[in-house]
């Protein structure tokens, strides 16, 4: 994957979680997905088509989600992550990667992208798109999350 | 989405099975899933754009899934900790959905359905929610255990 496609993706999640009054979102780490293990019970998966072919998912631990959630839902409390906090969370994710396809047309790269899907369970072994995936960390106040894009 | 569109996704998964794993499975009747999947603790996933949004997911147990691993590779596994076990289960389920698009996209030109490339998550009590999109499933039995494909799609743009 080119890495002037990286950015776009990392200001689209940061933009969105300003917006959603997640302002404490910083950026941790960034590198290649070295094992298939991965110990984060949330998956959120967006497939794109087009100029870029492949997936994106955000993964985050249960804790993490139901922070995001709540905040996002005016800090209502989530004890559990049911019906109400997944949706929202399709949604983010959705937001995100909307953002950052926006910004790769403004670079002439058009994008499709699919409705998101929400995957959780435990000890979980993911492979994404058959390709080198890309990590980017995230960290806030609800806690840590990362940013897979696998690109082909 | 109606439930009929599951259809050509069927046949699909019965001839790949049959051409590429020599495996006869019987299908079962289409039925509506919920806005939630339960895995059996192995599923691949197809995106999918253009004139239908949504997903494909093929879905099966991680003993089922180290068989047809096997099937297709020759070597024996026993955990889909092992990377080929992932890419031969992405593999069945990119060459069913590319003849499953194929021959609606053909029935329906214009259309113009695409997939993104498969993805696959395996895990213990892993479920799969779709927000806004309608879903419905064909439980199918081989001799390496139940197979089930679920379709979740709305009419794109």
């Amino acid at each position: 994957m080119d890495v002037k496609y990286v950015n776009p993706f990392i200001s689209g999640l940061i933009n969105t979680f300003q917006m959603l009054n997640m302002a404490s979102i910083k950026r941790t780490g960034l590198a290649k997905r070295e094992k298939l293990k991965t110990d984060n019970e949330v998956n959120i998966i967006i497939g794109m088509v087009g100029d870029l072919k492949g997936n994106v998912v955000l993964s985050l631990p249960e804790s993490t989600a139901r922070n995001i959630a709540s905040t996002m839902m005016g800090g209502m409390p989530v004890p559990e992550l049911d019906m109400m906090p997944k949706s929202a969370l399709c949604e983010l994710t959705n937001m995100v990667t909307g953002n950052s396809i926006s910004q790769l047309e403004q670079m002439g790269v058009a994008v499709n992208i699919t409705p998101p899907m929400l995957i959780n369970g435990k000890n979980m072994v993911t492979m994404i798109s058959q390709v080198e995936t890309l990590v980017i960390a995230f960290s806030c106040n609800e806690g840590p999350l990362e940013m897979n894009i696998a690109t082909e | 989405m109606s439930i009929v569109q599951i259809a050509p996704f069927v046949a699909a998964t019965v001839k790949v099975f049959k051409d590429m794993l020599e495996t006869d499975i019987v299908k079962g009747q289409p039925e509506p899933e919920g806005d939630s999947f339960i895995s059996r603790g192995f599923s691949v996933m197809v995106g999918l754009t253009g004139g239908w949004e949504g997903w494909f997911l093929l879905d099966m147990s991680q003993e089922t899934a180290c068989i047809f691993a096997r099937a297709m590779t020759g070597e024996d596994y026993d955990t889909v900790e092992n990377e080929e076990v992932l890419y031969a289960g992405a593999e069945i389920a990119n060459i069913i959905s590319g003849n499953a698009i194929t021959t609606i996209n053909n029935l329906q030109p214009g259309l113009n359905i695409r997939l993104a490339p498969p993805s696959v998550f395996a895990g213990q009590g892993m479920s799969m929610f779709n927000a806004r999109l309608s879903s419905s499933s064909v439980l199918m039995e081989s001799a390496a255990g139940p197979v089930k494909i679920n379709v979740a799609a709305k009419e794109g743009k």
